[in-house]
């Protein structure tokens, strides 16, 4: 069977900065996997580099057996990726239900000028089974730039949902939420793992090691560990990057 | 999107409008001199101009200062077909429309390439261009002073003619082309198209993150644009028998753009209430007080600063607190 995403050689460098280098990683499906690191890690850069936001200097990203290396957002978005960003994103200027609304609408191939979009019955019912499902159905005519942040993120997360992506994308998407939204949203990703694949980046320990199936952990670019939660757990390397053990290269003699 | 949804009563409140509209032949000599009504119909020809800057700032978020360009295009087209190509009246304004038209197809391959201020810019530079060019080819165009137009009848069959030069008839055809503009507008505006372009306005990355492609709703939204200011230079030519390249210097396209902030952009009707109150404006202060810019300085700064969603936005709000709207369902708990 393909895998989901298999990710080869990845590398992008700012300027004199390598803030992704030759990172690989293969996603074989039906699983919840993470991605933790410290801050400046490369791990927001690596999500620009295969959702398209960003060009790779070198390396090859494939999703589902495709090759999207170097395609534009759009296009990566419509074969089916879906992705959260770390600084929420929204349309501010629409109201909840219109981001939801575009969102869902604009998986069909072309944006019928003529037809009232208020006509598409599916995308209706579309709309509000995802604005209940990610919990913003009660700001359904608010706009969205009113919103509080942990809203705006629950509002990501709908519009992510409403593209029906087979793998999803969250940047920190718990971040900025109250304890009562951060437990909402881990269910609802919890829930979501079960159909759609899902990579997840996460500060919060005790969510990643809740509902991770597998890790992958980031230092200064590269790949430092790869494995179930309880392997990382026992890694004392890991456990150096995140007790902040300064970095020694020859460390490991 | 619940407001995109006619009900009855705001069915009722257009069609009367509309009927005041169309009836303003009829009614308004009887309040002003009879001149108004042709201020009346230039007024609808330049709220299409103005529209077409509305089109491509308040829904795609690009500002262009470059829609004079296909409003001559527009005007010009229809000078040739009558002057030099002999194409009639219908042939000569359908030839207008289509030239701007195009002329926005090309153009909108490099510009829309472009966002913010580097759009503004290139969309100036390609107005110069064909402003300069317009100007030196006087042979063809007549440059600044430009050219006059006789005029056939638009329709004339079994010694029924119909022209332009009955003031009534001539408001009603302009009204007709203008009314068609704003219904096509409409549709397009509420359909999945016209909140795909919203989404590019509001947040293009994030709208590519959804699968929107910026750069093709961005270029339709500057043909469609091109449409509506040819449309709108068609028919000035129409109507003043006149074609002249004064129309398209830059500043004629930055009075669009502020016709169109001060009408409200975003927003069907804005165009139309900005370039009204403008147009009323600088025919009731020019003629007494030759500092009539410098009033409208002063309008748009006011504007800005105290009513930055335009007319449109005042009058919406005023509607909002005069009518009690109908309060949220009670929550369940
Ligand atoms: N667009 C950019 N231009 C320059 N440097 C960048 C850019 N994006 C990220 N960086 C740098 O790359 C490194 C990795 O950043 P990032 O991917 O955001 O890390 P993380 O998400 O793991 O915290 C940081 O040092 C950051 O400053
Ligand atoms: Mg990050």
């Amino acid at each position: 069977m393909t895998n989901v995403m298999e990710i080869r050689g990845l590398t992008k460098s700012f300027g004199g900065l390598t803030a992704v280098n030759g990172v690989d990683l293969t996603l074989p499906g039906k699983e919840l996997h993470a991605i933790i690191g410290p801050n400046g890690a490369g791990k927001t850069t690596f999500f620009n580099l295969i959702s398209g936001f960003l060009r790779a200097d070198k390396g090859t990203v494939r999703f589902l057996g495709e090759d999207v290396t170097g395609l534009p957002t759009h296009k990566i978005s419509r074969l089916g990726v879906a992705r959260t960003l770390q600084v929420k994103s929204v349309f501010n200027g629409l109201s909840v239900h219109d981001n939801v609304w575009i969102a869902a609408q604009s998986r069909s191939r072309f944006l019928n000028p003529f037809r009232p979009a208020h006509s598409y019955a599916a995308t209706a019912r579309k709309v509000d089974e995802v604005m209940e499902r990610a919990g913003v159905a009660r700001h359904r005519d608010d706009l969205a730039g009113n919103l509080s942040y942990g809203d705006q993120a629950l509002l990501e997360i709908a519009i992510a949902l409403a593209t029906e992506p087979r793998l999803l994308l969250l940047d920190e998407p718990v971040a900025g939420m109250s304890p009562e939204e951060t437990d909402r949203t881990v269910a609802t990703v919890r829930e979501l793992a079960k159909t759609v694949d899902v990579v997840l980046i996460e500060h919060d320990m005790e969510v990643v090691f809740d509902i991770a199936d597998t890790i992958t952990v980031m230092n200064q670019g590269t790949v430092l560990r790869q494995g179930t939660p309880a392997e990382i757990a026992a890694d004392p390397r890991v456990q150096d990057v995140y007790l902040g053990v300064p970095e020694d290269d020859d460390a490991e003699g | 999107m619940s407001s995109d949804v006619l009900s009855p009563g705001r069915l009722a409140i257009f069609a009367a409008v509309l009927l005041l509209v169309a009836a303003v032949p009829w009614w308004l000599p009887a309040l002003v001199e009879d001149y108004w009504v042709d201020i009346a119909a230039e007024i609808l020809i330049w709220s299409l101009f103005a529209a077409s800057v509305n089109l491509l700032y308040g829904y795609a978020g690009l500002l262009s200062f470059g829609q004079a360009l296909y409003f001559g295009v527009g005007a010009y087209g229809v000078a040739f077909g009558l002057q030099h190509f002999g194409l009639g009246f219908w042939g000569s304004m359908g030839l207008g429309v289509t030239a701007a038209t195009a002329m926005a197809a090309v153009a909108g391959i490099f510009a829309v390439r472009l966002t913010w201020h580097y759009f503004s810019i290139i969309t100036i530079v390609f107005g110069l261009i064909l402003y300069l060019l317009t100007v030196g080819a006087k042979d063809l165009t007549g440059g600044d002073d430009g050219l006059s137009l006789s005029l056939p009848p638009f329709f004339s069959l079994g010694g029924v003619e119909l022209d332009l030069f009955d003031q009534a008839t001539q408001y009603l055809f302009v009204l007709f082309f203008v009314g068609l503009c704003y219904g096509a507008m409409w549709v397009v505006l509420r359909s999945p198209f016209g909140y795909g372009l919203k989404a590019v306005r509001e947040n293009a990355p994030r709208a590519g993150l959804i699968g929107l492609d910026a750069f093709w709703l961005r270029y339709a939204a500057f043909v469609m644009a091109g449409f509506l200011a040819g449309m709108g230079g068609a028919l000035f030519a129409l109507f003043s028998r006149y074609a002249s390249a004064q129309y398209m210097y830059w500043t004629v396209s930055g009075e669009g753009v502020i016709w169109t902030i001060v009408g409200g952009a975003g927003t069907l009707f804005g165009p139309l209430i900005g370039t009204a109150a403008l147009i009323v404006l600088r025919e009731e202060i020019s003629s007494i007080w030759e500092h009539y810019l410098m009033v409208l300085g002063v309008i748009v700064i006011l504007m800005v600063t105290f009513a930055p969603r335009g007319f449109a936005g005042l009058i919406e709000d005023a509607v909002r607190r005069l009518k009690p709207t109908p309060s949220a369902p009670p929550r369940s708990e």
